[in-house]
C-alpha cells in the first residue's frame, strides 16, 4: 500500500461483537461479523502478516483471544497473558493488596517491522506482556512489574491500574513506550528489560497539591506517536492535552477547545504537528459540551485548534468516545470514531466533514483501520 | 464415576464440542480436581473458562455437587462418588 492510499476496513470492537466494515463503491458497510453477543474490548490487524486478533471479555468465562488467518471467517483461541501465583496488585489508594488477576486486555499492537510474531499487551491489572509467537504464549515484562512504585499506581475507572497505551518506536523496536490509568508513562530502551517513568510537565488535579506532579499516579487517558516523527507523542490525560517533541521526557500542556477533557487522541501518521481529540465535559458528566458532538483538530502543534462539527449531531447528542475509539487511517486523510452509543462516523478530509456510517451498533469500544 | 455436565454457555465457546447446548461427560476420578484435570484433558480450551490463572474456579462460575454450590472455589478439591453429579455453569450475577 502506498502512503496516500486511504485504508477501506474498519475493524470496531463493540459491547456485542467485532464487525467489520469495508467500503465498496464509496458506501461503508458492515462486511462481517465475529463473537455477535459476546464483549469484544479490542481487536487489531497486524500489517506485518494479515492476522487479525481480538480480545474477549466474556465476563463469566474471563479474558480471551482470538486470532483470524482468514479476515474474521474463522477464528483460533490463542493464549491470553496471566499472571503468577505470587503476583500481587496493591494500590497507592489505600486498597488491600490482592492476588492479580487478568481482568482485561486493554492494549494490544504489534512489535517492530523487524520482529515479526512479536505482540505487546497491556492489562488490568497493570502487567505488559509480551509474545513472542503471534499470541501462542505470553511473558510478563517483569522489568516494569517488578518496579516498587507499581505500588503506588491508581485505578483508572477500574478498581486496578491498567496499561491502555503501547508506543513501539518505528526506528528502533527496543524503544518503547507506555501509558498507565493512572500510573504515569514509562519508557524503555532495552526491550523492556528496565524502564524509567517520564511525565515531567504533567499535573493531576484530583490529587492533594503536594502530590501534583508525581509521577506514579498521573492518568494519561490515551498516548500516541507519530510513526514518521516518533519523538513526538500527544496524551489526552485526565487533567488536560499534552504533547512532548523529545520522546515523551517531559511534556508541555496544551489548552484544546471546547473542553480538555476526553479519552481518545488521534495524530497524524506522518505531520507531528496535526492531532485530533473528541473534548468532553469534564470528569462527572462525560458528554458531549452543550450536547454538541465535535472533533478538535491542530495543525500547528496545538498553538490553534480547528473545531470540527460539519456532519456531527449539534444538539442532544450524549456519545462519549473511549480511549481507543478513534482511528487514523495510513494516509492520515481517513479518520473513524465510535461512541459509546454505538454511533461510527468516518470523515475521508482529515475532520472536516463527517458522515455517519452506522447508528445502531452496540456501544463501542475500540477502532482500527486495516 | 461422577457424571459432569456442562452448560450450554459454556459449550458454544468449544470448537471440539458435538455441537451447541449441554454435554455431559462420565469421569473416573475420586475428587473434583480429578474430574475436572478429566474434562480439561478432553477440551483443553475449557480450563481458562472455567478455572482462573491461579487454578481457582472463575468469580463468576459455579460448580454444583449434588445440587449444592461448591464453597471453596479456591481449592475445588471436594470428593466425589460414583453418583455424583457435578453441573459446571455460570453464576447468576446480573440478569
Amino acid at each position: 500500500m502506498s502512503a496516500n492510499s486511504k485504508q477501506s476496513r474498519l475493524l470496531v470492537a463493540t459491547r456485542k461483537g467485532l464487525f467489520a466494515l469495508a467500503r465498496t463503491n464509496g458506501a461503508w458497510d458492515v462486511e462481517s461479523v465475529s463473537f455477535l453477543g459476546d464483549n469484544v474490548t479490542r481487536a487489531f490487524a497486524d500489517t506485518r502478516d494479515g492476522t487479525w486478533y481480538a480480545a474477549l471479555n466474556l465476563g463469566h468465562f474471563g479474558v480471551k483471544l482470538r486470532r483470524s488467518e482468514d479476515r474474521g471467517k474463522s477464528w483460533q483461541e490463542i493464549a491470553v497473558p496471566e499472571y503468577a501465583a505470587e503476583d500481587k496488585v496493591a494500590t497507592g489508594d489505600g486498597k488491600e493488596p490482592a492476588p492479580a488477576k487478568l481482568q482485561l486486555l486493554w492494549e494490544l499492537v504489534a512489535g517492530g517491522a523487524n520482529e515479526p510474531g512479536v505482540l505487546w499487551a497491556g492489562t488490568i491489572p497493570g502487567g505488559l506482556f509480551r509474545s513472542a509467537d503471534r499470541g501462542a504464549s505470553w511473558q510478563i515484562v517483569k522489568g516494569l512489574w517488578d518496579r516498587s512504585e507499581r505500588m503506588q499506581w491508581f485505578g483508572g475507572g477500574y478498581d486496578a491500574p491498567g496499561i491502555h497505551s503501547v508506543c513501539v518506536d518505528p526506528r528502533d523496536a527496543r524503544t518503547l513506550r507506555v501509558a498507565i490509568s493512572c500510573g504515569g508513562v514509562w519508557q524503555s530502551r532495552d526491550g523492556g528489560a528496565s524502564w524509567n517513568v517520564t511525565t515531567k510537565g504533567m499535573f493531576a488535579a484530583y490529587m492533594p497539591p503536594e502530590r501534583r506532579e508525581d509521577p506514579a499516579i498521573q492518568d494519561p487517558h490515551r498516548m500516541v506517536q507519530c510513526a514518521a516523527a516518533p519523538d513526538h507523542l500527544w496524551i489526552q490525560h485526565h487533567n488536560g492535552v499534552f504533547r512532548s517533541t523529545d520522546g515523551g521526557m517531559s511534556w508541555s500542556e496544551i489548552q484544546v477547545p471546547p473542553s480538555v477533557f476526553g479519552f481518545a487522541v488521534a495524530v497524524h501518521p506522518h505531520d507531528p504537528q496535526t492531532a485530533w481529540f473528541v473534548p468532553a465535559v469534564k470528569d462527572e458528566k462525560r458528554v458531549p459540551v452543550d450536547g454538541k458532538l465535535v472533533v478538535a483538530r491542530t495543525r500547528d502543534g496545538g498553538v490553534s485548534f480547528d473545531v470540527l462539527r460539519e456532519g456531527l449531531p449539534q444538539r442532544d447528542a450524549f456519545d462519549l468516545v473511549y480511549r481507543h475509539g478513534l482511528a487514523i487511517d495510513s494516509s492520515g486523510e481517513r479518520l473513524a470514531f465510535g461512541s459509546t452509543t454505538g454511533n461510527l462516523w468516518l470523515s475521508d478530509d482529515a475532520g472536516e466533514n463527517w458522515q455517519l456510517i452506522n447508528g445502531n451498533l452496540p456501544p463501542i469500544h475500540a477502532v482500527n483501520f486495516e | 464415576m461422577a457424571k459432569v455436565v456442562l452448560a450450554s454457555a459454556l459449550t458454544r465457546h468449544l470448537s471440539d464440542a458435538s455441537g451447541p447446548g449441554e454435554v455431559a461427560l462420565q469421569t473416573q476420578g475420586a475428587t473434583l480436581a480429578e474430574a475436572l484435570g478429566e474434562v480439561f484433558a478432553r477440551y483443553p480450551n475449557l480450563r481458562g473458562y472455567v478455572l482462573d490463572e491461579h487454578g481457582g474456579v472463575r468469580h463468576h462460575v459455579a460448580i454444583f455437587i449434588d445440587g449444592t454450590a461448591l464453597a471453596d472455589k479456591a481449592h475445588p478439591q471436594a470428593p466425589v462418588s460414583q453418583s455424583t453429579e457435578i453441573y459446571i455453569m455460570q453464576a447468576l450475577s446480573g440478569g
